[in-house]
């Protein structure tokens, strides 16, 4: 494992060279936030201010959820018509974040020639809820990581308590099959070993073991948690449809409230459309306030289309995605007759 | 202004005399192990010791979904009001405060919110006094400290072997003479303890200068720093679903064929279709208006016209935002 603080250093030194030689507009990294155990996004423009990017084992957000937006053309036309030309953006990807960009040019929703993919091989984001469950009463003031990848936070009393990386690790991260982004314009770090494929189909095989009765209990009893702020579709960077169904109000599909068969629509429409698409990162999971595991149901259709047609998303830029094509022999056991 | 102790011992049996006079919501822990305001059962132990719950009690006088009225064949009837008391023990001062400011919105004379009022009236908040209090606080830079009464009908300051009740209001002090037997007189010393308690816990909260941000704001309207701070704002509601003082909503009717309800529910100024009008036109196009709309709110408007800060220092944007914006970094940034 490359230690962080080498490839930060290396990091910066790319964004100050892809800056300086103006090769992007635009550089999309993580800098330090106000509390422990997180970063917050930083939208770099200026070389001179490289040193306020950071790579720690906070770096958690999926930075694709920002590139459809910077690549939108206007709605009307004569503002078409006099917008500046797309910027060239440089961005920073994990393993699964840059399966989100290839998903997204696949989905000609970012193009190729604009973005420069500075990737890092990841060992893996902390969980910020399972660090601070972890220091039961204590309270982090700071935290950091140590030249062995430990990370440890200071309490409120100025004590260092060590928190073990797998005890804090997020769970989409001990799973993860891709650690090491599959496409790059740079890579940073060394190549970091994948998880067993198997490990990210326990939970649902848990789930799916379940009688019917008590998998329904299960997703009532979660999802009448939600408080339909709709963190989940904004932190998603698949989610990026001008006009949301569930936004919609003429006509509009679902109420606006928490009743459970609303919040129940909202999250089964998100796992349908998300079917074949979702790369897994967990961006949902870490944004909903309230803790739902809001990948249950998108995972489990994931696999299904792993399983019927051997495709994962975000893959190759050239692979199509099965459910926007279609060939004749396609599998359709699944068909029932009326 | 009555101030009273009772001991831990006996929190039980006050807890048990609340419930005979309607339902009681008190610190415990949930599922996940966090500690919320719960309906607990009389078996179920009463967490003292906590950070501030996840979600803030808002929701008991602004129910995220409150159906306002059912219609039938062009006929429309209230629902019933609530019928019972409702007592909140445990309420965290910044929490008990942020009433103060929806009072203003919702109790404004000749324009008042008959729902919220109903629920109000009904509605008992015991606050206690904050020992645990987090990075992302600032309440004591917003009017507000952790030993702060105001909003509550009584505030509760924990000692070591019992608590101590002030009332805060006329509710308060009803409540207080209804259980008198459970009550014993201030000992001697037990106000001094419960104040250096309170002053332990606020030396342990950050300053944030908000001074004069009506003006300042004022004067940063149109600065380049609203865009550059809601850049990275993914316009999802979690700041202001959690906030305790946010109180905007949006009314629709849910109807199927000529019966159904009209419902309101929270809504949040950082969605795109907040200002949406029928004609098309936005008149807040993009995450710089709505985020500037959000700290103008809180830090400007609501001072110029009622007078007080929206904000009561709670935390719970910082804490929750998917991205770790922090409304503190921003108000230092544009000199508010």
């Amino acid at each position: 494992m490359t230690p962080s603080h080498e490839i930060e250093t290396r990091l910066r030194e790319t964004a100050e060279q892809l800056l300086r030689e103006k090769r992007v507009d635009l550089f999309l990294g993580y800098e330090k936030a106000s509390l422990p155990f997180r970063t917050t996004p930083l939208f770099l423009t200026c070389p001179q201010e490289v040193e306020r990017l950071a790579w720690n084992p906070f770096c958690a957000a999926n930075l694709a959820v920002y590139l459809p937006r910077l690549f939108k053309a206007p709605a009307d036309a004569r503002q078409a018509k006099d917008a500046p030309p797309p910027p060239t953006v440089g961005v920073v990807l994990k393993g699964c974040d840059t399966r989100s960009v290839v998903a997204l040019i696949q989905e000609r929703q970012v193009p190729r020639d604009k973005l420069v993919l500075v990737g890092v091989a990841c060992p893996g984001m902390v969980d910020r809820r399972k660090a601070e469950r972890a220091l039961g009463e204590h309270v982090a003031l700071g935290a950091g990581e140590d030249a062995q990848g430990n990370v440890h936070a200071v309490v409120e009393d100025g004590t260092e308590v060590a928190l073990p990386r797998e005890q804090i690790l997020a769970s989409a991260c001990l799973e993860c099959r891709s650690p090491t982004p599959s496409i790059h314009d740079a890579l940073l770090g060394e190549p970091v070993e994948a998880k067993d494929p198997q490990a990210a189909r326990r939970q649902t095989a848990e789930f799916g073991a379940k009688a019917l009765a008590a998998r329904w209990a299960h997703l009532r009893q979660t999802l009448s948690k939600c408080i339909r702020c709709n963190a989940c579709r904004q932190a998603c960077p698949m989610c990026y449809c001008k006009e949301c169904l569930l936004d919609q109000t003429r006509p509009r599909w679902l109420g606006a409230g928490t009743d459970i068969s609303d919040v129940t629509i909202y999250h089964l429409v998100r796992a349908c459309h998300m079917a074949g698409r979702c790369t897994e990162c967990g961006a949902c999971v870490r944004a909903c306030p309230m803790g739902i595991d809001t990948r249950l149901l998108v995972r489990k259709l994931n696999q299904e289309v792993e399983d019927l047609y051997g495709y994962r998303p975000g893959e190759a830029i050239d692979a199509t995605p099965p459910l926007s094509a279609f060939a004749m022999d396609d599998p359709q056991d699944f068909l029932t007759e009326p | 202004m009555t101030e009273k102790t009772i001991a831990h011992t006996d929190l039980e049996t006050f807890l048990d005399r609340l419930r005979a006079a309607g339902v009681v919501y008190a610190p415990a822990e949930d599922e996940a192990g966090d500690v919320a305001l719960t309906e607990v059962s009389p078996t179920e132990p009463v967490v003292l010791e906590y950070s501030n719950f996840h979600l803030s009690p808002k929701g008991f006088f602004l129910p995220q979904n409150q159906t306002l009225l059912c219609f039938k064949d062009g006929k429309a009837a209230e629902p019933s009001p609530p019928d019972q008391e409702t007592f909140l023990f445990g309420v965290r001062p910044c929490d008990a405060r942020a009433l103060l400011a929806l009072d203003q919105v919702f109790l404004d004379g000749e324009q008042s919110d008959p729902y919220y009022a109903r629920l109000r009236a009904t509605t008992t908040v015991i606050a206690l006094a904050c020992t645990r209090p987090m990075p992302s606080c600032f309440c004591t830079s917003v009017g507000g400290g952790p030993g702060d009464g105001a909003g509550a009908d009584i505030l509760a300051v924990g000692l070591e072997a019992d608590l101590l009740l002030r009332a805060q209001s006329p509710k308060g002090e009803d409540l207080l003479s209804s259980v008198a037997d459970l009550l014993a007189d201030v000992p001697c010393g037990a106000v001094e303890r419960a104040e250096e308690r309170v002053r332990v816990a606020e030396e342990q909260i950050a300053p944030v200068r908000v001074d004069n941000s009506a003006q300042r704001l004022r004067d940063a309207y149109d600065s380049p720093l609203w865009e550059a701070a809601s850049q990275k704002c993914l316009a999802c509601g979690t700041c202001s679903f959690l906030c305790p003082t946010c109180h905007c909503f949006d009314i629709t009717d849910e109807a199927r064929g000529s019966r159904g309800r009209r419902v309101r529910t929270w809504d949040c100024c950082a969605y795109p279709l907040f200002t949406l009008h029928a004609s098309g036109h936005n008149p807040r196009p993009t995450p710089k208006e709505r985020w500037r709309q959000r700290i103008m709110h809180k830090f400007r408007y609501a001072v110029e016209n009622l007078d007080r800060l929206f904000c009561v220092g709670c935390g719970r944007c910082i804490r929750n935002c998917p991205v770790s914006m922090d409304l503190r970094s921003v108000l230092k940034e544009v000199g508010a």
